[in-house]
């Protein structure tokens, strides 16, 4: 499951470097795209402003398929307090972009399953695929917003996983 | 080593999509679809003359072919048996309104309602139309070159249709796609383009001509066909006539492979009707999406493989590396 959980956060990643490229974030001294995974991140109290970060959820299992089948709930959590130069004015303009940058980065809904432990990475045999985003109401604190969208994965399990 | 092929389960898939293609009713001949050469197509992109109506709804299909047992014996017994009536039905939703779809979902002509001419009485499938123009030499599928007259005639964001004149014909008419069948000759002289599927979107005027937002599905401007600005679309519910096609679904499973319903003559089964569907579940009286129905009967084709009648075709192109 691991595998599917990578290729997912991999396919977003290269998705959003093509779709708005000056979305990044400078983290542990390197400038990355704007887009992270919770568990795999030192924890903090409070995540970056602009980035996307994603939270693993729910897992279920379909074991009656000639292959077994894992589906694992993605929840996207992004927040902005606008830009500097607008005063924040600009918050609900920047959490627009953000929404319309998620709803293409999940597009298409499948990507190659790869195998990112190994080295260099290898192709599996088999995609993993998703839902249509569940998009949350805007969560209002003082001056940042926030929203979360939640996406099922589903992947097979390939032998030796 | 590890493997390199997996255990397919059942294919997954989101959504269906549609395509259709002309029949050419003169010669009963349908477009035929070849799941071995041609069933890797960009799905946005299919083959010419398939043509693309997008992601459809509620698609089902339904085998009305009936089979009896042929009984010998005391007591009697099946001895085997035979295949009585052969049909099948398809119904679907169509997610847009095109001239296209409200023709698949119309029992009976669709007609482009043309420009009117000042003054022409009303009539309730579009009144006397403004005189045609002549296209000139060098137009294309999507570029139609005028005098500076006629083009002053026209506005971007307008509709063209273009076809022949109307001079008499009974039969079959309209190019490339039959639009109606003329019983006894007629006397309206744009009669064709009334009926023709050859429209498209003016996205341009200048001096020259029209640049058309889509090219024409008849292609170049055929010697002796004339243009005329469209309104919009009216259909009716009664007349003798069937829209007839040949129909394309295709499901994409979440491991690349696909599954085709090949239909090589549909005929549209019942007359005009929609469905509206609330954009807001919680508020049903609110906005609404308003969806084409479709219905289709399908009429068989033989085989020249082994001249059986067939009404179907379903084919299924598996996942690269999955155990067949």
């Amino acid at each position: 499951m691991q595998n599917a959980k990578d290729s997912f956060y991999m396919a977003l990643r290269g998705r959003l470097t093509t779709i708005n490229p000056d979305r990044t974030v400078l983290l542990r001294g390197t400038v990355r795209p704007g887009i992270l995974v919770e568990e795999a991140e030192a924890p903090v109290s409070q995540f970056p402003n602009d980035v996307y970060v994603l939270r693993w959820l729910g897992l279920g299992v379909d074991m009656n398929l000639d292959t077994t089948m894992a589906a694992e709930e993605c929840e996207i959590v992004y927040q902005s307090c606008g830009t500097q130069s607008f005063g924040g004015l600009d918050r609900g303009r920047s959490l627009s972009e953000m929404d319309e940058e998620l709803v293409a980065m999940l597009a298409p809904f499948y990507t190659p399953k790869i195998n990112y432990s190994s080295t260099p990475p290898a192709a599996m045999l088999t995609q993993v695929f998703w839902d249509e985003p569940t998009i949350t109401p805007v969560n209002v604190q003082r001056d940042r917003l926030s929203r979360s969208a939640k996406v099922m994965v589903y992947s097979y399990q390939e032998q030796g996983e | 080593m590890a493997n390199n092929w997996f255990s397919a389960p059942a294919p997954v898939a989101r959504r269906i999509r549609g395509y259709f293609a002309p029949v050419n009713r003169a010669a009963q001949t349908p477009t035929l679809f070849d799941p071995a050469e041609q069933g890797g197509f960009n799905l946005d992109a299919p083959p010419a003359p398939w043509i693309s109506l997008g992601w459809i709804e509620d698609f089902s299909r339904k085998a009305t072919s009936k089979s009896s047992p042929l009984l010998t014996g005391i007591p009697a017994a099946p001895l085997e048996q035979v295949r009585e009536t052969l049909g099948a039905q398809v119904s679907l939703q169509f997610l847009s309104w095109t001239k296209l779809t409200m023709a698949l979902a119309t029992g009976s002509q669709h007609m482009n309602l043309l420009a009117t001419a000042s003054g022409a009485a009303p009539s309730a499938d579009g009144a006397q139309a403004a005189t045609a123009v002549s296209p000139q030499t060098g137009s294309t599928a999507t570029s139609i070159l005028l005098t500076s007259a006629d083009a002053a005639r026209f506005t971007p964001g307008s509709m063209v249709a273009l076809d022949v004149d109307y001079t008499g014909q009974t039969g079959f008419v309209g190019t490339p796609v039959a639009g109606a069948f003329v019983r006894q000759a007629l006397t309206d002289v744009d009669y064709i383009r009334r009926v023709t599927f050859n429209v498209a979107l003016v996205s341009q005027v200048s001096q020259t001509g029209l640049t058309l937002a889509e090219p024409l599905p008849g292609g170049t401007p055929a010697l002796g066909a004339k243009l005329q600005a469209a309104t919009g679309f009216v259909d009716r519910e009664g007349g003798s006539f069937y829209q007839e096609w040949s129909g394309l679904f295709v499901l994409q499973g979440s491991q690349g492979e696909r599954i085709f319903y090949h239909y090589p003559r549909l005929q549209t089964a019942i007359g005009a009707e929609e469905s509206l569907i609330p954009l807001d579940a919680k508020n049903k009286s609110g906005q609404s999406k308003v969806f084409l129905n479709g219905h289709f009967l399908a009429l068989p084709v033989t085989d020249p493989l082994d001249g059986e009648r067939v009404v179907c075709y379903r084919s299924f192109l598996p996942a690269t590396n999955a155990l067949v």
